[in-house]
């Protein structure tokens, strides 16, 4: 095929279930249009769940537009518009070839269909068609909430053309920001063949060793790099029901002999649980449930024995305190029910996924990406083997009598993956040589930089980085990317570093989240023995930093990914332009804690509102967004959303794959570099003082009556109000940008000085939730 | 009166609920300007007559902005002859257009006058775009800037009033307005409005479906712990309505259809944190003028901001409810604030001639703590 659509621009999604209509948001969320097709009204249906769907599917109300739905018999005619068709129908191989068998005919000449089947290979599901469907066919699994869960499996056909390959992983890399890996044509592909082994160890071992759900999870989670839901709590989320779908699926596919076969069990509990409708979260409970019974919520767990619920446990496991100071390897080995727990499960599973390379992908990096992707886990299981020591692995393997796999055979005493002297990973191939992980063109990664580099500049809170081609990267290294006077300092020196040897300078860091804002800890430590003027000068630093990127000799791009919160979100907002993750969650949130935001965020959300060509006339308007949106404390739940509510511009662009957004933002900040002038202060703005505050707080009062609004709340409203409303300012005068800044640190200073708000901060170090007082 | 002042004829549009209902999308300039339009039509009356054209708004900004009054003489085709004046009593403005007229008549200002009102909330919110109050005002006086939930809520307090009782009267006011549309009632006095070609000639806040258990389950508005909510209070409301205000003479000289005949008028200020009693003192006041009493009047529009207002009014007047609304209050059938007024007297006008009633009064509440009332008779 030659002329193969570079650029897909219509989807097409068949089969409007949580999968499938998750796609089709998902496709939505890119900006591309599709058409979801589903029986009767099913596909409508779908779409209005979608709306609400929470976690949001959609990354912004308008994204709904771009979704066409219909019926399947009567509105099939629309896949010949479709430049790609994704099959994510019943995991029936039968409904799936007599869909396919209707396709050949209705879709286009070049119109690539791929199936999202989980369990289903690809040369079961081609049986019957032409060549010149088969050529255009592949799998691509996907994972769900596709929204949220980045990996998508992707699987060609010995027959499938390379241009239709690289047109989907295009696609689903860009404009969707899937990880896509490439996966064989084997029963589960890569993830779940891993994942659903290691769920059945998980379970027989908790049975078998006797562990509660609440102990078992907590060594098979956080101390193992694998989220806090371990198996059971995995189980309730993904619906206890799929389980035996998943498994009769594997057992009549995969080869005689696999060691997934020996360790398949049913166990009677969960029998029981599926049939009484105790499916997990979307059922009347799971191996955890929420009892909610006389007005309480009550966290339960069931017991393995008994199968009755009784009031979830923090379980104190010795082995998972060994764990946090001796890694991964001091959980096994320790000489414990929960140590042995860890063995038993992992042991297993890491042999396992050992014994399916290259069986069922080319690599081990492509292993430990699809478990790092699909399951969420920080450490792939080669990655995870490497953090034990491969030798202890094998040493405990052969100590259990358990055939080693060649290729864990073939790793003893040097490891999966080996640091090179350019700064590269190599992974161990099958051929028992390294090779250097490639990094596809346009994505670029901290993570590999940093390896075997020397920063600019570091301190405690924050590292400069070379990335090359005159671009820096700022990095917030403190724990939980929190902002301190440290940042502050080193801030200014790396835009003088910058200004000086370089042509622009990024800020971006690859933490779970940009930032979460200051480190309100150092704030309560200083409030409680009184250091008012530390506070005050660290208020008065960061606004200084931040004006100092504002009006910086190069240009600055921010590149945030995740929250990017308070102080976080304000220096979004003097950057010269923002670069951001299409899941970036902003908000001016200091509210929350009692305060203002205090390092310009309330100047620079003025200004924009009042830059903006497009707002209602009067002095009023402005400020009242402005309001609403700080007091309200308003968090974007997308980067669209972001946009909406002004904390991103209109020029501020958006990345959807996370792995592109450094490549991304270092290009933005290059083509800034260009001709480029520093900032000039804006133009004086006119608010209207004391009678918008009391306008302001007029509708405050109404809230506060309505039982909306708190005491303390009043309080911070007030602040806020008496910054926004420009002070005893008149509306005839025109103030500047230092004027706001100054009254965000009087209102600041005032605030922090109150009992109600060190309790709020004290509330939400303690709980990470704000207290209503 | 020295000069006897007849209401000549009344039209108004149908009347919608803000920000969802079908007129959201018309301009208030053109909404006033269809139903002026169609009064002058339908009452035959001379356009070179017309004196001026008073027109009631309680925001006048935005699209209510500049001299909305003399905009829609234009707007409406009438002759650049006919003047035009933008009035504001808040929610008394369009009842006050009809006072001017009927005092510009004593001092011989004018035979004939269109005194009207408009009120799109949704395209003009209360409070306006730009609320800037006065600091010391808001600080000295707090019932100058009190939200009228707040100033109903402290009726209820004062009158005792529970909500059950308020919900009980929101129900009867429901039921009145649904009978008389579904009788054709309604229909005499409504001007179709064409929205993107297609016709609204019927009243869209009407609730036939509202119940006793619908209105128990919903939340207070105002007050968390309050009894006012959404279905005890009046919805916000687009709509416009038009008087045609004369001398008898000049009525009967044009074979002008009369409704009534203006006996008295009054305005009255009161306490601004309970604004909604303010028809007491201002009907007394009118009916004193008058020299009759309550137990005469045949007919009784008094309007309903809050079901709670209007009972205390009720209360305090010994208003007899069986003679009170006959077609429904404005709980039912909307209250655009600047609108209310020549609706509620021209209607208050048009049933004293349906019903064969001999006098009449037309009452509302103003916000800042005011009334506004005016008695009609049989001409």
């Amino acid at each position: 095929m030659t002329a193969m659509a570079e650029r897909i621009s219509r989807v097409a999604v068949i089969g409007a279930g949580v999968m499938g209509g998750g796609i089709a948001a998902q496709v939505a969320n890119a900006g591309i249009p599709v058409t979801l097709l589903d029986r009767g009204d099913l596909a409508a249906r779908a779409l209005e769940r979608l709306r609400k769907a929470d976690p949001a599917a959609l990354m912004s109300p308008r994204d709904a537009d771009l979704v066409t739905t219909g019926d399947v018999d009567a509105d099939l005619g629309l896949v010949a518009e479709a430049d790609w068709v994704i099959e994510a129908i019943v995991e029936d191989v039968a409904a799936k070839r007599a869909l396919y068998e209707r396709l050949e005919s209705a879709i286009g000449p070049e119109t690539i269909v791929s199936s999202n089947t989980s369990t289903i290979p690809l040369a079961m599901l081609t049986e019957g068609r032409g060549a010149g469907f088969r050529r255009r066919f592949c799998v691509t699994h996907f994972f769900n909430p596709p929204r949220y869960m980045r990996l998508m499996e992707l699987v060609a056909g010995p027959e499938t053309e390379p241009a239709v390959v690289k047109a989907v992983r295009e696609t689903a890399d860009r404009l969707l920001g899937t990880g896509f890996v490439d996966a064989h044509d084997t029963p589960g592909f890569i993830a779940n063949r891993i994942g659903t082994f290691w769920i059945q160890a998980g379970v027989n071992a908790a049975f078998g060793l006797g562990l509660s759900v609440e102990e078992a999870d907590a060594v098979m989670g956080r101390p193992l790099g694998i989220p806090k839901t371990g198996v059971f709590g995995l189980m309730d989320l993904v619906g206890i029901d799929l389980m035996p779908h998943v498994s009769a699926s594997l057992l009549a596919t995969l080869p005689e002999g696999d060691a997934y076969r020996a360790h398949y069990r049913e166990h009677a509990l969960i029998g029981r649980m599926i049939a009484d409708g105790f499916t997990g979260r979307k059922g009347k409970g799971g191996f955890y449930r929420l009892d909610r019974a006389g007005g309480r919520r009550e966290k339960q767990a069931i017991d393995l024995v008994t199968g009755e619920y009784h009031p979830a446990e923090r379980p104190s496991v010795a082995a998972v305190q060994a764990a946090n100071a001796g890694g991964p390897a001091a959980l096994i080995d320790h000489d414990s029910r929960a140590g042995r727990y860890a063995w038993a499960v992992l042991g297993p599973t890491l042999a396992y996924a050992a014994s399916l390379v290259p069986a069922i992908a080319d690599d081990v990096a492509a292993v430990d990406r699809a478990m790092r992707l699909g399951y969420n886990w920080t450490y792939g299981p080669f990655e995870l083997i490497d953090r034990i020591g491969v030798d202890r692995v094998i040493a405990r393997l052969e100590a259990d009598g358990a055939a080693l796999p060649p290729l864990l055979e073939a790793a003893r005493g040097r490891g999966f993956y080996r640091q090179e002297p350019d700064g590269g990973v190599a992974f161990l191939g099958s051929d028992g040589d390294y090779h250097a992980v490639a990094r596809p063109a346009g994505v670029l990664l901290l993570a590999d930089v940093k390896r075997g580099a020397k920063p600019l500049a570091r301190n405690a809170s924050a590292a400069l980085w070379d990335i090359g081609d005159g671009v820096t990267c700022f990095e917030f290294t403190s724990r939980m990317n929190t902002l301190d006077e440290q940042t502050m300092a080193l801030l200014a020196e790396a835009l003088a570093i910058t200004a000086s040897n370089h042509r622009a300078m990024v800020i971006y860091n690859e933490g779970e989240n940009f930032s979460v804002g200051a480190n309100l800890g150092y704030v309560l430590f200083a409030a409680n023995i009184g250091l008012w003027g530390q506070i005050e000068g660290a208020v008065k630093a960061g606004q200084d930093a931040y004006k100092a990127i504002k009006y910086a000799p190069i240009p600055v791009v921010a590149a945030p990914a995740g929250m990017a919160l308070g102080g976080g979100c304000e220096i979004l907002l003097h950057a010269h332009a923002v670069q951001a993750h299409a899941e970036t969650y902003c908000g001016l949130v200091e509210v929350g804690v009692g305060i203002v935001p205090a390092w310009g965020g309330c100047k620079e959300m003025l200004l924009r509102a009042f830059a903006d060509k497009r707002r209602p006339g009067g002095p009023m308007p402005a400020v009242n967004r402005v309001f609403e949106t700080i007091a309200l404390a308003k968090v974007a739940r997308s980067a669209k959303e972001a946009r909406a509510l002004g904390y991103l511009g209109r020029e501020d662009g958006i990345t959807m794959n996370r792995d592109r957004l450094l490549a991304d933002a270092k290009a933005r900040a290059l083509a800034l570099a260009e001709d480029f002038t520093p900032r000039q202060p804006p133009a004086p703005i006119r608010l209207p003082g004391p009678s918008a505050r009391t306008a302001l707080m007029l509708a405050v009062d109404g809230l506060a009556k309505r039982g909306l609004a708190t005491p303390h709340d009043r309080v911070v409203a007030d602040g806020l109000a008496t910054v926004l409303s420009g002070g005893d300012t008149d509306l005839t005068e025109a103030i500047g940008e230092d004027r706001i800044a100054g009254l965000e640190r009087q209102v600041f200073a005032t605030l922090v000085r109150r009992e109600e708000t060190l309790e709020r901060m004290e509330h939400m170090l303690e709980t990470g939730k704000p207290l209503r007082n | 009166m020295n000069t006897p002042v007849v209401i000549a004829a009344y039209a108004r549009s149908p009347f919608h609920v803000a920000e969802k209902g079908a007129l959201r999308k018309v301009r208030p300039d053109t909404l006033a300007a269809t139903v002026v339009k169609a009064l002058v039509e339908r009452s035959g009356v001379d356009p070179d007559a017309i004196e001026d054209l008073i027109l009631g708004c309680a925001f006048p900004e935005g699209e209510q902005g500049l001299n909305l009054a003399r905009l829609v003489v234009l707007l409406a085709g009438l002759p650049q002859s006919v003047a035009g004046v933008t009035m504001n009593r808040f929610c008394g403005s369009s009842m006050q257009a009809i006072h001017t007229a009927a005092g510009a008549i004593q001092m011989g200002a004018g035979e004939a006058f269109i005194c009207a009102g408009v009120e799109s909330m949704s395209r003009v919110p209360m409070m306006g775009f730009n609320p800037l109050p006065h600091p010391d005002l808001a600080a000295g006086v707090p019932g100058a800037y009190m939200t009228m939930g707040e100033t109903a809520e402290n009726l209820a307090r004062k009158y005792q009033i529970p909500r059950a009782e308020q919900e009980a009267f929101a129900l009867e006011s429901q039921a009145k307005a649904a009978t008389a549309r579904a009788e054709g009632r309604l229909a005499d006095e409504i001007v179709p409005i064409e929205v993107d070609g297609e016709t609204i000639d019927q009243d869209g806040c009407i609730r036939p479906d509202t119940s006793t258990e619908g209105l128990a389950g919903l939340k207070p508005a105002f007050f968390a712990d309050g009894t006012v909510t959404a279905g005890t209070s009046s919805p916000l409301t687009d709509g416009a309505a038009a008087a045609l205000v004369t001398t008898e003479a000049f009525a009967k000289s044009q074979g002008l259809p009369i409704l009534a005949r203006i006996r008295s008028v009054a305005v009255a200020g009161c306490d601004p944190t309970i604004m909604g009693i303010g028809p007491v003192a201002a009907s007394r006041k009118a009916l004193a003028r008058a020299g009759v009493g309550v137990a005469d009047l045949g007919i009784i529009e008094s309007n309903e901001a809050f079901a709670v207002q209007a009972m205390a009014v009720e209360r305090e007047m010994g208003f007899d409810r069986a003679r009170t609304n006959l077609d429904g209050g404005a709980i039912a059938l909307g209250h655009p604030l600047g609108a209310t007024g020549a609706r509620i007297t021209g209607k208050a006008a048009a049933l004293l001639k349906r019903e064969g009633k001999e006098l009449a009064l037309a009452t509302q509440c103003i916000g800042g703590g005011q009334g506004i009332a005016t008695v009609l008779e049989a001409a």
